[in-house]
């Protein structure tokens, strides 16, 4: 952290996509927010509404059309390789490589993160412990359950101990057991006195775990804060009923 | 890029891919198991069919109208062949039943034998023997009764020769014999370097498709790309180690292939009990061809693997695969063509300079400097592979591309598909084909009413009916605008120094690929008709200078035109020469396509480049009509061959020329 400054800013980040039919379509228009260290922010939309573009120009896989974002002080475009290696990212398009094991995966990409070979033996062994991985630790990802993976994905995006982690929609499709798995380690990287940034377009997922929520629309900020701002700023209870409102107001 | 990173993808890419049944079964197992068992079975099975045919008896009907004790002796020779059958004479002949017979196998030949005398009064038997080709059995009998009947023809004249007193050592007044000088390595180089390229390049791009498939391609269809997107390393760091797997993998693939060939033919050669003489399989030529192979190898890998990225899934993959297999099969088959010699020209050409020089190589008998060129060219050419791929990869929209832009010809926006590039394509692809067939065929029947036709129906119908049917403003599209009078001057004044540059870069491009004799003479037949100077330059610059422009400007350009202002002239242009379906004149005629563009777009209206089109083909009907009367010209020119100092003037003349076009329709727009 260089000067007090929080851990994720987006500001004025827009991403214009070319269509088939020429036209452009504006996915996210203008958006500014940001988060801190310790805490959990939920970007909430209805699907379309720019969340997984906004996490794939955060994750350096897309490139913003203008504006731009600061990780850890890491500007997106100007030093893409030192946001990548500040920040843990699991979204659902994380596939694993079903050929090798769930130990050759993590130990794969702990290596490209500049770990040494020993460090990495030790954190396997820490994550392992802690998602309780033993067991199909030295099997092909393929032949591994929907949860493994899923456990697995985990402790390959938080192999290197970034400061930052970024999961967008990461429970969508996923059974109730499996969900709590990733829900407990969001809120055990809050522990840890990580900055996590968390896309769904479910509220009661939302209300559950969030810090401060970032309601997008249409590729634009709708609302921000704490869902006790949100309550007292609307008069209402329920966060599906506060997001209509902001919907309509907008 | 760092090279600790781009080694730990190399070994994990690797991995991954020897762990993939296809690549193991393609790249391994293929080479070293089944190629051997089907080359050896086939070789064993061949010649057990052989001996097997070889002793089978064959039948044959022996029709005999002379019946004199020579003729039995015939019978009686034939007869005493174990493995011949001669059927009994019947008392009534029809020839065309044995014919029948021969055609459904029952017998294998026939054999008629009549007599005639000969001018000096000499009796001649005359012996026809009738089988089938098509028909192993068939031929195989005649061969052998061949054999028979010159053995006899033989002891005849020994006869004939003893009646009249005279030895027959007379006969022998001339003993011819061959030598081949050519050492057994040789022969065998000159018949493997025929198909050793062309299978070399199908195996190296067969296992360079498969693996490089996997790699992107794969990993889009199975998620994983964004998962590595987002790791610690760099995206050119990531291509160049899955191109470096890529290659590995076809190493692999390529070795195998050749030492399980080449365990194979020893064994096959052992076999078949064929006397190979102590010589050995020409190593160290093997040896140099697996070296240079290298940068073909890598260029191919990275043209694969440019694909790969381009496409979303493993069967796109393929599909675009399939293309560039099939013309590199083509180009690779330079080799079985006669006359091919390796020169600087096709050094340059991708694949066939690779099946001239490893001929070449094989033969021992090659030219040290053109192999330099032509590596040195490979890598030239491997290095913009790899830099394509490396820009693919970093390109988004090619990355992530997801859905085919499929033509919504039908839909509602029917003006704006008809002027698309994607359209365009389609319809220029149309155009060619009805050239290639129908305007070959009318051309071949008459080729001066061929050409009116070729012109009116295919260029211009098909883009007058295209716009009504999109209900398009003709007028607007093609840009059948006034313009000013001094925009002709210009055109008509920048006409010659055009006409000598054009000659003289056709001059460059013969140096390189000399012109065959065939084509010259069509050329010449369509400048030089017996038909008046005037239908001359009707048929071949009035005709073309509107139809060809309404086409290429006026519809093809305009189509572009989303793409940008020049893209858009210099693809027309491409199209332009691509669409004369002329490869000697591809170069200078694109040329001409983009001049022809920019004249269009900088003066807006197609006039201009109509009056250029028909300046340039009727200068050249005039120069080739009357060149040698014209005093000026026969005292540059010596043979029709213009002196390069040339360019330097022309090229000055055409920057003042481009120069005014600038500035006087700049002020005007």
């Amino acid at each position: 952290m260089c000067g007090g400054k929080l851990v994720i800013e987006v500001r004025n980040l827009t991403k214009q996509f070319m269509q088939n039919d020429d036209t452009s379509l504006l996915a996210v228009n203008d958006l500014s927010f940001s988060a801190d260290k310790g805490e959990i922010v939920v970007l909430l939309g209805v699907n379309g509404a720019g969340k997984t573009t906004t996490m794939r120009m955060l994750s350096t896989v897309l490139q913003p059309s203008s504006g731009t974002a600061r990780l850890e002080g890491f500007d997106i475009q100007k030093e893409p390789q030192k946001v990548r290696a500040n920040l843990g990212f699991l979204s659902g398009d994380t596939g694993l490589y079903n050929r090798l094991t769930a130990r050759e995966v993590i130990t794969y990409f702990a290596r490209l993160y500049d770990i040494t070979d020993n460090v990495i033996y030790q954190r396997i062994e820490e994550l392992s412990a802690l998602l309780d991985m033993n067991d199909f630790l030295d099997k092909k990802v393929e032949f591994l359950s929907t949860g493994m993976k899923q456990k697995v994905s985990i402790a390959r995006s938080i192999i290197h101990d970034p400061p930052v982690m970024i999961f967008d929609e990461p429970t969508s499709g996923l059974d109730i057991l499996t969900a709590k798995n990733i829900i407990s380690f969001i809120n055990h990287c809050k522990e840890e006195n990580k900055c996590v940034l968390f896309s769904t377009h479910i509220m009661r997922e939302a209300e559950r775990i969030a810090d401060r929520i970032v309601m997008i629309h249409e590729g634009k900020l709708l609302a921000e804060g704490s869902w006790q701002d949100f309550k007292e700023d609307t008069g209402l209870n329920d966060l599906d009923d506060i997001f209509i409102e902001f919907v309509n107001r907008s | 890029m760092n090279l600790k990173k781009i080694f730990i993808i190399y070994k994990k890419e690797l991995l991954d891919l020897l762990r993939d049944k296809r690549t193991v079964v393609t790249s391994i197992i293929l080479p070293i198991v089944l190629y051997p068992m089907i080359m050896i079975g086939f070789s064993s099975m061949m010649s057990r069919q052989e001996t097997k045919l070889e002793q089978k008896t064959m039948t044959a009907y022996l029709h005999d109208t002379i019946n004199d004790e020579n003729t039995a002796s015939f019978r009686e020779r034939l007869e005493a062949e174990e493995t011949l059958q001669i059927m009994n004479q019947v008392p009534t002949f029809n020839r065309q039943t044995y014919l029948e017979l021969i055609e459904d196998k029952s017998i294998q030949t026939l054999i008629e034998i009549q007599d005639s005398i000969s001018d000096a009064g000499f009796q001649i038997y005359q012996i026809k023997i009738s089988y089938d080709k098509t028909k192993e059995e068939s031929e195989l009998t005649y061969k052998k009764i061949k054999e028979i009947i010159n053995k006899i023809e033989d002891e005849f004249v020994e006869k004939r020769l003893a009646k009249i007193q005279v030895q027959k050592e007379i006969l022998n007044a001339v003993d011819l014999k061959e030598e081949n000088i050519a050492p057994p390595e040789q022969m065998l180089g000159f018949a493997l370097g025929k198909f050793l390229p062309y299978l070399l390049i199908i195996i190296t791009i067969s296992s360079a498709s498969v693996a490089s498939t996997d790699l992107v391609a794969g990993e889009k269809e199975r998620g994983t790309l964004e998962t590595i997107l987002v790791s610690a390393a760099r995206r050119s760091e990531l291509v160049v180690g899955k191109y470096l797997t890529i290659i590995t993998i076809s190493i692999i693939t390529v070795l195998l292939n050749l030492f399980s060939m080449y365990i194979s033919f020893q064994h096959i050669i052992k076999q078949a009990g064929v006397d190979t003489g102590g010589f050995q399989l020409p190593l160290a030529n093997f040896a140099l061809i697996l070296i240079i192979m290298l940068p073909l190898l890598t260029f191919f890998s990275a043209i694969l693997l440019s694909l790969s990225t381009y496409s979303r899934n493993a069967k796109e993959a393929h599909s675009y695969q399939t293309p560039l297999m099939f013309a590199a099969i083509m180009l690779s088959m330079v080799s079985f063509l006669p006359g091919f010699e390796l020169n600087l020209g096709f050094a340059l050409i991708p694949i066939v300079n690779y099946s001239l020089l490893i001929r070449d190589i094989m033969l021992n008998n090659f030219n040290t400097m053109l192999l330099f060129v032509v590596v040195g060219w490979t890598l030239l050419f491997d290095f913009f592979a790899v830099k394509l791929s490396i820009y693919l990869f970093n390109n988004e929209s090619i990355l992530f591309r997801k859905n085919d832009q499929s033509l919504k010809f039908w839909g509602k926006n029917k003006k704006k598909n008809i002027l698309s590039p994607q359209f365009a394509i389609i319809f220029f692809i149309l155009i060619i084909l009805a050239l290639y067939y129908l305007g070959g065929s009318w051309q071949m029947k008459d080729l001066m009413s061929g050409l009116i036709k070729t012109q009116l129906i295919i260029f211009l119908l098909p883009v007058l009916l295209l716009l009504r049917f999109g209900k398009l403003d003709t007028k607007k599209v093609l840009q059948l605008q006034k313009t000013r009078p001094l925009n002709f001057l210009l055109v008509l004044i920048s006409a010659l120094p055009l006409i000598i540059l054009a000659a003289i870069l056709g001059q460059i491009i013969n140096l390189f690929y000399p012109v065959s004799e065939s084509y010259l003479k069509a050329m010449e037949e369509l400048v030089n008709s017996d038909i008046s100077l005037l239908s001359n330059i009707f048929i071949v610059a009035v005709l073309p200078g509107i139809c060809e422009e309404i086409f290429s400007r006026g519809y093809l350009l305009k189509a572009f035109l989303s793409k940008g202002k020049w893209n858009a002239i210099i693809i027309s242009g491409i199209l332009f020469g691509v669409m004369h379906l002329d490869i000697f004149g591809l170069i200078p005629k694109s040329l001409l396509g983009i001049w022809l563009g920019y004249l269009f777009v900088r003066t807006g209206s197609i006039f201009i480049p109509m009056f250029a089109h028909f300046l340039n083909n009727a200068f050249a009907i005039l120069i080739s009509r009357f060149g040698d009367q014209i005093p000026i010209i026969t005292n540059y020119i010596e043979d029709g061959i213009f002196p390069y100092w040339m360019i330097i003037p022309t090229i000055a003349v055409l920057y003042f020329i481009i120069n005014a076009f600038e500035n006087f329709n700049f002020r005007r727009e």
